[in-house]
């Protein structure tokens, strides 16, 4: 490698020019090889980017989005004085806030717990069941919700039979973000444990022995080993979730909510899809929403990007 | 687990006090006894919804097994013609939008495994996407312009590669032996025929890994459908079955059932549409589980 560098600064600059050439020349099949997902990414996420104009634009179906008239920042100003746009923002930060309270810590802790079970058989059937729920879609799960906290639900009838009140949980605003964090837990939990476990599994046996002589109890072994053996990874993931706090589960609200918690669940994301299906839409208000998530998210990301690199010493990709 | 690892296991067995159940260890096994149930509960009620009889279900609505079956609610959901077409569609969705995604990866990421002028760019371009993307309306406008309104392939192209997944299958190429790819060099063979026939057979757990991951994916498709789909025909499975349940009042009783005097069982019916929409992943979960598996501990432990 070294030898090869001091080859190429003692190469006249035809020579380096005709030794790229040939280096291209020899990557042939390699470019090949990219050009369907280059063609891809140009396409169906490059391409799209031109419509990001309409944020500044009027725009009217048949004068096409290039042809409508530029309006400045109007569509901005509009929107930072609807009152639903702060609303949405404020529901995405509380809920994303919640998930990393609550839904975070969760499979750090099952994957712990695990780690303590020897009985082989019964750990592999939970595990089958825990990581299950990760590969339905949110139609399937809210479907399942629905009908279990529905009002002939499950549920609710064990309420009445103990003697309470029907609760009307999905239209019920001090309950619906509950809702959105246990059913994220119960979706999510055994699935993102499974990254933990592996982790944990990479720790060096021998650790344990050595400390099980120390008479370390099983206590100390949970702080002192397996702790700091998950603790890199759980900081990647802590900071990742950090960087991605503008997304607080599209699907998972766009399948559960319902107008009577719009107050309490409609995030950025709804709010977008409201704004542009409902009613009467205005492409340019919608278009500077989606905009506005975008830079702050790019923001964000690029932050725990570099917060990464800072403590971890590698990037998050 | 390895022969090794049991043997271990064996040795602490001898050493007793290791391997007694002490209190904690029931502590903790309820524990997660428990959260499983509870996991598991939601999918074994909506079974039994789908196979009790209407008046069972109202007398006792928290069952632990089926006092009564009763398939009205499959045969209902069975005679649904959207559901039909819906399958269809799915299963179209399913066969080639999955082969779009795993021909795009593989290609990309094997690429990306070797160095070629202009590398930096290419990985460039493809992350910026993760920063930033043009958002609902833009890609909206986009599948307008290009004419892929309300046909098969706008739920189909715009989703391609993950990158996530790319980097995972990278990462599976980098751990194959250069040795492999540069004895098949020198015996003459091109970066194609080395890629298809010496390094993809190699690679084969975790192409299969893949074909899983998207084909889950896939099966589960229901929003694009949402924003670009038009026509009922047209609507893939997941979105038929959020019509049926989100809609009430598109549950009515067919002709055969009218002549019976039959008034259908909504909630039935509507578990019966959730258990034949996920059936696929159902059935096929607890035998692919290891493979599910395997495409995030290869991602997860760095090497």
């Amino acid at each position: 490698m070294a030898q090869a560098r001091t080859v190429g600064l003692r190469m006249t600059p035809a020579q380096r020019r005709r030794r790229l050439l040939k280096n291209i020349w020899d990557s042939r099949y390699m470019y090949l090889l990219l050009l369907p997902g280059v063609l891809f990414f140009a396409m169906f996420r490059y391409v799209p980017m031109y419509g990001i104009q309409l944020a500044w634009k009027e725009f009217t179906a048949n004068l096409g989005v290039t042809g409508s008239p530029w309006v400045g920042w109007e569509k901005f100003r509009f929107l930072f004085a609807e009152a639903d746009f702060w609303n949405s923002l404020r529901n995405t930060l509380v809920i994303a806030g919640m998930q990393l309270l609550f839904v975070f810590p969760f499979p750090i802790i099952l994957a712990i717990l695990f780690n303590e079970v020897r009985q082989a058989g019964p750990k592999r059937v939970m595990q089958i069941v825990l990581t299950f729920p990760h590969f339905l879609s949110w139609v399937i799960l809210s479907s399942i919700i629905a009908n279990l906290l529905g009002n002939n639900g499950m549920v609710n009838n064990i309420i009445v039979a103990m003697g309470g009140e029907k609760v009307n949980f999905l239209m019920n605003k001090a309950v619906f973000r509950w809702l959105l964090i246990f059913s994220l837990m119960w979706k999510e939990s055994g699935w993102n444990a499974i990254l933990y476990m592996a982790t944990i599994t990479s720790i060096d046996p021998s650790l344990y022995e050595a400390a099980t002589i120390d008479g370390a109890n099983r206590w100390h072994k949970v702080r002192y080993i397996t702790w700091p053996g998950i603790a890199t990874i759980v900081t990647a993931t802590f900071i990742l979730r950090i960087g991605s706090i503008m997304d607080a589960g599209y699907m998972q609200v766009l399948n559960l909510y319902n107008p009577a918690v719009y107050e309490v669940g409609d995030i950025l994301d709804t709010y977008i899809y409201r704004i542009t299906f409902e009613k009467a839409p205005d492409y340019g208000v919608s278009t500077a929403v989606g905009m506005f998530k975008g830079v702050v998210n790019a923001v964000l990301m690029l932050t725990a990007e570099f917060v990464s690199r800072k403590f971890n010493g590698e990037g998050l990709f | 687990m390895t022969a090794q690892a049991r043997g271990q296991g064996a040795l602490h067995a001898g050493k007793s006090k290791l391997n007694r159940m002490t209190f904690t260890d029931v502590w903790i096994m309820a524990f997660l006894v428990f959260f499983s149930l509870l996991v598991f509960y939601p999918f074994y009620n909506s079974v039994l919804i789908s196979i009790t009889p209407q008046a069972v279900y109202i007398r006792e609505p928290f069952m632990l097994w089926p006092k009564a079956l009763d398939k009205s609610s499959y045969q209902y959901v069975f005679e649904n013609k959207a559901i039909w077409s819906g399958m269809i569609t799915t299963i179209q969705i399913t066969l080639i939008g999955t082969a779009y995604n795993v021909f795009l990866t593989v290609t990309m990421a094997y690429a990306l495994n070797h160095s070629f002028p202009g590398k930096k760019f290419v990985i460039a371009f493809i992350m910026f996407t993760m920063y930033f993307s043009g958002g609902l309306i833009p890609t909206y406008m986009m599948i307008k312009d290009v004419g892929l309104m309300n046909t098969l392939w706008a739920m189909i192209l715009p989703s391609g590669v993950s990158i996530s997944y790319l980097m995972v299958m990278r990462k599976f190429f980098q751990s194959i032996p250069e040795e492999v790819e540069e004895s098949a060099k020198i015996d003459g063979a091109n970066d194609l025929i080395i890629m298809f026939r010496v390094v993809l057979p190699l690679a084969l757990p975790m192409v299969i890994t893949f074909v899983i991951y998207y084909g889950v994916e896939r099966w589960n498709e229901w929003y694009n459908g949402l924003l670009y789909i038009k026509s009922a025909s047209k609507m893939p499975l997941q979105l038929v079955l959020r019509q049926i349940v989100q809609n009430s009042q598109s549950i009515q009783a067919s002709e055969s059932m009218q002549e019976a005097g039959i008034t259908p069982f909504g909630d039935g019916i509507k578990m019966a549409a959730v258990i034949v929409t996920m059936f696929p992943v159902m059935v096929l979960y607890p035998f692919l589980q290891k493979y599910f598996v395997s495409g995030l501990t290869v991602g997860a432990v760095k090497g």
